[in-house]
């Protein structure tokens, strides 16, 4: 489904990104992991036709994002970013029902089964009983719900998540994780930093170290000692499935 | 099933019954505009009066324009840039304007037939071209740098208004008279060159309204979510600024409506720029229009500034909605 061919990222002389060449599509769910700063996000952006890469391309479908019309990719791909952003006084349901901006035309209205869709997502998500509430009201871990209902709303077949379940208490880090799980998008790369929620959650593993890939396969193999050692510097073992820290 | 969210709270688009009501307001607004002035008439003596053809029928019709222009521009303009504090002027266009009209009436061009307007005309225009050329970077536009370009040459034009204002001491008057902004000079010229243009323009405010709700979520974001975002701003920049041009070249510099319009209208109607956008076109329009008339009416033969009325009468009610809205959070 998504395919980098060489494709590097540089701001000034920083090299974020430096000749990526991957194809995710077998996997339901893949991790994109990596310390603070080695390009999860520059890549994710690149993903979504958000950024120009310096070099090489990435293709959606087969074809370079950065030829598809904005219509066209947002149909395509939907994208939930860091940090939620929150000047204005739209409400949660206004909010999620932007979502549906690429199926409308613009003089028209939302139909009934934009509206539909809009709950739907909203219930999923655990946010119909905010619809009316404004960003002020909401606190953060709600707002980035809602921000997941909105990029839901969308209804793509892929999708892009910066972080979504780090402003999330553990409840709904779990419900958000068991949710993707039973979307219908295809193919979902979640920026994602507890270890142990990936490896319950996820299928694939894309661990990102100095812009270069250091592992991408069933996350199960990358989640190793010597792996979380060489990107994080932190020794750890596995027990029981589950990733412990030796300190 | 799902349950029915067919709630008043949540419906998109304008009330058409409130716009009725709005536009029934504002022609009621017209007509007494037309009736009342400087010189009082007998029933039915009126239309065959000049006065009513070539004052005051241009005068209602150009304020009833420019009010809808300033209004609709400034809500444009507060969600491009993403900034409540932005009217229409921030770009430059005023100043640009201003400095136009104080050079055509330095060198005594009052006498010829828009050549005070044509010269604000070309230089709001270049003003603003010179502000987005200072503050583009490659094809895109940073709009932080937009905004603070337009703020600091806006400041440098006054200074430079004023230099030329000390040492022309004669023109003094006519300069700041026109700077106040006034349709005490409006005719059928200025109707019939600013009106096609702010129909044009509203109308592709109108048609981009659902993509300026989404430019108030982030520029990403509305590309994510399918938003041409550059053509978009790029396309509501050149007519908003045609638009605020022609208008502030008809009557001079009136402030406060397209600020405070567009925000009264979002403390009653929500944020969703499908309402905001149509509402400001005839509350802007209806606002300019009280305004003036009382500004010619009030202490007649004499005439306020219709600038400083628009802040004596906006003020109050806008701070009487703030205030009422307080409740609700």
């Amino acid at each position: 489904m998504i395919q980098l061919q060489h494709l590097s990222l540089r701001y000034g002389q920083k090299e974020i990104l430096r000749d990526l060449d991957l194809s995710v599509g077998e996997a339901r769910i893949t991790a994109v992991m990596g310390p603070n700063g080695c390009g999860k996000t520059s890549l994710l952006r690149c993903i979504g036709g958000l950024i120009e890469p310096t070099e090489g391309a990435v293709l959606v479908d087969g074809k370079a994002v950065l030829d598809l019309s904005a219509r066209t990719l947002a149909q395509k791909v939907a994208f939930v970013r860091q940090h939620a952003q929150t000047d204005f006084e739209f409400s949660a349901f206004e909010t999620v029902l932007m979502g549906r901006n690429p199926y409308q035309h613009r003089l028209q209205n939302e139909s009934q089964a934009d509206w539909d869709i809009v709950e739907r997502c909203m219930k999923q998500t655990n946010t119909w009983h905010l619809r009316f509430a404004i960003p002020s009201q909401m606190s953060g871990g709600e707002l980035q719900r809602v921000m997941i209902a909105r990029a839901l709303a969308q209804q793509t077949p892929i999708l892009l998540m910066d972080e979504p379940v780090s402003n999330l208490d553990i409840a709904h880090q779990i419900d958000i994780m068991r949710l993707l799980r039973n979307t219908m998008a295809e193919c979902i790369m979640i920026v994602i930093h507890d270890l142990n929620l990936a490896l319950q959650f996820c299928d694939n593993l894309l661990l990102l170290h100095d812009g270069r890939i250091l592992f991408h396969g069933p996350i199960a193999e990358g989640l190793t000692p010597e792996n979380i050692e060489r990107v994080y510097g932190v020794k750890a073992h596995l027990t029981e499935g589950r990733i412990v820290y030796d300190y | 099933m799902l349950e029915s969210v067919n709630n008043k709270r949540l419906r998109q688009g304008v009330n058409p019954w409130a716009m009725l009501l709005l536009t029934l307001l504002l022609l009621v607004a017209m007509v007494a505009g037309c009736l009342v002035g400087a010189v009082d008439f007998d029933r039915g003596e009126i239309l065959n009066s000049p006065i009513f053809w070539q004052l005051r029928l241009p005068r209602v019709l150009l304020s009833v324009v420019v009010g809808a222009v300033l209004s609709v521009c400034g809500a444009a303009y507060q969600s491009i840039f993403r900034n409540p504090l932005t009217d229409p002027y921030v770009l430059g266009v005023s100043s640009g304007a201003s400095l136009g009209a104080a050079v055509a009436i330095l060198m005594g061009l009052e006498a010829y037939l828009w050549g005070v307007g044509g010269c604000a005309l070309v230089a709001a225009l270049l003003t603003v071209l010179l502000i987005y050329k200072i503050a583009s970077i490659g094809n895109r536009m940073h709009t932080t740098t937009l905004l603070l370009t337009g703020v600091c040459l806006t400041l440098l034009i006054s200074a430079v208004i004023s230099f030329l204002m000390v040492l022309n001491h004669e023109k003094m008057d006519s300069i700041i008279f026109w700077t106040m902004g006034s349709f005490g000079s409006a005719t059928w010229t200025d109707v019939v060159i600013v009106a096609p243009v702010a129909v044009v323009g509203i109308g592709v405010v109108l048609y981009y309204s659902r993509d300026l709700n989404l430019l108030l979520a982030g520029s990403e974001a509305a590309r994510s979510m399918g938003v041409e975002v550059e053509l978009v701003k790029r396309m509501l920049l050149l007519f908003t600024t045609l638009m605020v041009a022609f208008a502030v070249s008809s009557c001079g510099v009136i402030g406060f409506v397209g600020l405070i319009v567009p925000h009264a209208v979002r403390l009653v109607a929500g944020p969703d720029n499908r309402r905001v956008v149509p509402y400001s076109v005839v509350c802007g329009a209806l606002f300019v229009l009280v305004c003036d008339t009382l500004a010619r009416t009030m202490l007649r033969p004499s005439e306020l500034p219709v600038g400083s009325l628009t802040s004596i009468v906006g003020a109050p009610l806008f701070i009487y909605l703030l205030y009422r809205n307080k409740k609700r959070y």
